[in-house]
């Protein structure tokens, strides 16, 4: 690569994989080769590179075994358990032992060896990169994962297929879309040609306005059509900073942090539409906002009444919407957690729910028998296991220290942490540890204070939470554009102003969304935060209202101190801790009725919040389904239509298309 | 105020817990927060400072060190004046971590003249008695990879920190008399962003 020009990543990708066996190398086994792939931008020229990944670990290394009863672990050897439940335990596991066996991790095959392609400079010649002007064409197969097949325009040799196992094709495609034209070839299907078009036209092009509107045109170059139509409020903001007679000067570097950003979250710079054609939010009159009431929290004795003589529980809509509308008391969230995460059924009995835990006791020990008896050995051969060990020990030293359950040295509460989070990483070895998941655990298990119980809670709060903290953080960016989509409709002045500031991607919302609010509010209102988010109740995605509902708050001071990107990030930054849980739900569930009962929504927003006119089933929800409230005051509907009729709310929807 | 204040972006790159937030809140707040938590996306505090009869603000940015949250911590790598190299001495692994750090950050911070940016790399937790890299190993390596100031700190007992953040600075002033690039502005308003590094006339 040229040292001194420094490309601008278009798109990257790692986890895109070489099958090396298939030339002259002499390599018996089909090694994949795991590498990272971008498209980048050197000075206008659109390059396509592979590089192998220098120290990559990649999931092949990881081997799910049979079971295999010949090589049972001995448990009796396991160092330095002191736990009686865990001695008790144990006992029921003589018949089960192989389960321990289920997972062996086989060490890469040519780590050391001799002529393998661990060493950088066998790997290095894996490496390529040519120009998309360069390009021929394109042949997209097919095997239970996409591949491609490169053709160069003048060259013989062929350069290897890339094979994405972690997915990311499509996003691939869709980038080089932008730069060139795919045209499918005649004969072939499978195949697209590529061309390019006249690059010094739109460089010509660029250089008609100046460096101050880099991004925009920028963002012109790669997807004129949506652009043109979404600059429709970049307009606007032009207008905006000219009355506000803003001498402030747009300077490079947060504009281009700006974009950089909007490449890791594609599509927050457009309108996000599953439909073909364009939608684009205008101009939308919600209406006025609802008064809306929060109540007190529901006490042991209102739980007790939802109990039958069996114990399985009555009357769960109404108790769900108990919850929303004023949390727990302390007391009730032991018990009631359990329901709300799902790791009880509601309609279980109390008998059942008993043999429930005995099986999960059993389950998360055997579980935590795998990792416990993991030998230093063992371990030093397991790069894997011993990264998510050393993370975890690391962030169980910094997670909610001046909380009485984990102050102090030694604490049992850290080691409880400690040892769940490890053993989640059994439980889940794909995903393993990642950082903000001790964030999620400590308040589940300072309620349950019981590690069995808590684990699993944790696991139930887990599989809605997974994307977030998956390699490609799609969740994440699902999350950052459903926001905007949202932000848009409520207050497109605003969302306009952050436009303007390159903060339109949101980006100052990561944390929040990454761990629900964990850091942003005190202990305690992160419990009655969750627990109301946990009902499932008012609507779908509610937690992305209850964003709304907070910058709601804070628009005017960011808008009349004329923020820029890097304050708004501090501001935001710096809410933690200021923040008023009861004030904020109030407001997030008022907009939740306000959006409701607006009677031309998008699809798109209609999607987010779960408010489907039929009575199908809601696809893929994130939180459990909603049931039909009993009679409110407060009549709101359960995400299945059922709307309010007021006369004042009705709504005028403009749409360019 | 109205004297000349150059705003500079420095940002703090290293594995995760090497004490990076502790370092930034120790230099910019004067505390050792032992209840801190690990970090979870990105972080900024200024702090104003004279040196050398320069007026700075300095704007130090911290990161989340996992590998993860690589995509969302790069793009600020943009517009760095400098960039603290930071490693634990109780953490060998971090310090042969150093090499990948610079690399990332040269990549992703888009520097035009890697030979010449100015890093300054730092080993953290010098009070510690059980270290895992020697001060020459350290010192080797600061020599081979482009001859960088070294400092060993201590984030819990405020050793070097502040010697370490005002070196940044001289390294970052010397830059840019030596390329003739310091044109202050007066009265900037600090809170704003960044003026634009030395090389964006190139
Ligand atoms: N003894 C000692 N401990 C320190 C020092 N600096 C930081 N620590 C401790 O080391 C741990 C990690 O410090 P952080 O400042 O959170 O580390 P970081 O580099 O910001 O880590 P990430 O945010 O995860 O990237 C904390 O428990 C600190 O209290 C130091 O100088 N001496
Ligand atoms: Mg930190």
């Amino acid at each position: 690569m040229a040292a001194d020009t420094l490309p601008k990543v278009i798109y990257e990708h790692e986890g895109v994989f070489i099958h090396s066996n298939s030339d002259d190398d002499g390599l018996e086994q089909d090694l994949l080769l795991s590498g990272s792939l971008r498209i980048v931008d050197k000075d206008g020229e659109i390059i396509v590179e592979y590089r192998p990944l220098e120290d990559s670990v990649d999931p092949s290394n990881m081997l799910c075994a049979g079971k295999d009863s010949s090589s049972v672990m001995e448990w009796a050897q396991c160092p330095g358990e002191r736990s009686h439940q865990l001695l008790e335990t144990q006992q029921s596991y003589e018949t089960e032992w192989d389960m321990v066996n289920a997972v062996s991790f086989k060490r890469k095959p040519c780590t050391n060896g001799e002529g393998t392609l661990n060493h950088s400079h066998e790997r290095s010649r894996w490496a390529f990169s040519f120009s998309i002007s360069d390009l021929r064409s394109i042949t997209i197969k097919e095997e239970g994962w996409s591949y491609l097949v490169f053709k160069l325009k003048e060259s013989s040799t062929s350069l290897p297929a890339l094979h994405f196992h972690q997915g990311g094709s499509t996003e691939f495609l869709d980038s080089l879309r932008r730069y060139s034209l795919l045209s499918e070839a005649p004969d072939d299907d499978t195949c697209f040609l590529v061309s390019t078009p006249n690059r010094a036209l739109s460089q010509s092009f660029e250089n008609l306005l100046d460096d101050n509107n880099f991004g925009l045109v920028h963002k012109l170059k790669k997807d004129p059509y949506v652009t043109t139509l979404g600059s429709f409020s970049k307009v606007t903001n032009y207008i905006f900073d000219a009355i506000r007679g803003s001498e402030e000067q747009h300077q490079r570097p947060p504009e281009e942090v700006a974009d950089l950003l909007g490449e890791i979250i594609p599509g927050l710079e457009i309108n996000q539409q599953e439909e073909p054609g364009f939608e684009v939010i205008t101009r939308i009159d919600l209406g006025t906002r609802p008064e809306v009431q929060r109540r007190g929290p529901l006490s042991a004795e209102d739980w007790a009444k939802h109990l039958d003589p069996e114990g399985r529980m009555l009357n769960i809509a109404h108790l769900k919407q108990v919850i929303f509308k004023g949390g727990l008391c302390h007391a009730v969230r032991k018990e009631a957690w359990k329901f709300l995460l799902g790791y009880f059924p509601w309609d279980s009995t109390l008998e059942e729910r008993k043999a429930l835990q005995r099986a999960k006791t059993d389950e998360y020990f055997r579980m935590k028998l795998q990792w416990k008896s993991v030998s230093e050995e063992q371990e030093r051969r397991n790069s894997r296991l011993r990264d998510y060990r050393s993370l975890i020990e690391k962030d169980v030293n910094r997670t909610d220290r001046t909380n009485r359950f984990y102050e102090g040295i030694d604490n049992p509460g850290l080691v409880l942490l400690h040892d769940i989070l490890m053993t989640y990483c059994m439980y889940d070895f794909d995903l393993g540890y990642v950082q903000g998941m001790s964030d999620l655990l400590s308040p589940i298990l300072y309620v349950m204070e019981n590690e069995v119980d808590a684990f699993w809670c944790f696991v139930s709060f887990m599989d809605q939470m997974h994307q977030n903290f998956e390699e490609q953080m799609q969740g994440m960016k699902t999350q950052l554009i459903q926001l905007s989509t949202l932000l848009r409709l409520l207050d497109l002045a605003f969302w306009n102003y952050l436009e303007s500031q390159d903060s339109g991607y949101l980006y100052f919302c990561f944390r929040w969304l990454l761990i629900r609010f964990k850091r942003e509010l005190s202990f305690q209102d992160v419990l009655r935060l969750w627990e109301v988010m946990w009902t499932g109740l008012p609507c779908q995605n509610f937690h992305l209202l209850v964003c709304c509902a907070i910058l709601d708050s804070e628009k005017h001071k960011i808008m009349e101190e004329n923020y820029g990107f890097n304050e708004i990030l501090k501001h935001i930054n710096e809410l933690s801790m200021k923040l008023d849980i009861e004030e904020i739900l109030h407001k997030a569930e008022a907009i939740c009725l306000q959006i409701k009962s607006c009677k031309d929504l998008p699809h798109s927003i209609s999607d987010i919040l779960g408010f489907t006119t039929d009575a199908a089933e809601p696809g893929s929800q994130e939180s459990p389904r909603p049931a039909r409230p009993t009679h409110q005051q407060e009549a709101f509907s359960n995400g299945h239509g059922h709307l309010r009729e007021t006369s004042h709310n009705s709504c005028k929807v403009a749409f360019i298309s | 105020m109205t004297a000349k204040t150059s705003l500079l972006k420095v940002i703090l790159l290293g594995d995760g817990g090497v004490g990076k937030s502790s370092l930034m809140n120790r230099y910019v707040t004067n505390k050792f927060d032992t209840h801190l938590f690990h970090t979870i996306g990105v972080e900024f505090l200024n702090k104003d400072l004279e040196v050398d009869g320069h007026l700075v603000t300095l704007q130090i940015w911290d990161t989340a060190g996992q590998e993860r949250f690589r995509s969302l911590r790069t793009p600020f790598y943009r517009g760095s004046d400098c960039c603290l190299l930071t490693f634990s001495v109780d953490d060998n692994q971090s310090f042969l971590n150093l090499g990948n750090w610079k690399k990332e950050f040269i990549y992703y911070a888009d520097v035009k003249e890697p030979e010449k940016f100015p890093f300054v790399i730092l080993g953290n937790k010098l009070d510690v008695s059980e270290r895992q890299v020697s001060t020459e190993d350290a010192k080797q390596w600061c020599q081979e990879n482009g001859n960088y100031p070294y400092y060993e700190t201590s984030a819990k007992d405020a050793t070097n920190v502040a010697v370490a953040f005002e070196e940044a600075v001289r390294r970052v002033l010397a830059m840019e008399e030596r390329t003739d690039h310091l044109i202050p502005t007066d009265t900037v308003n600090l809170h704003r962003k960044p003026r634009s590094t030395a090389t964006c006339c190139s």
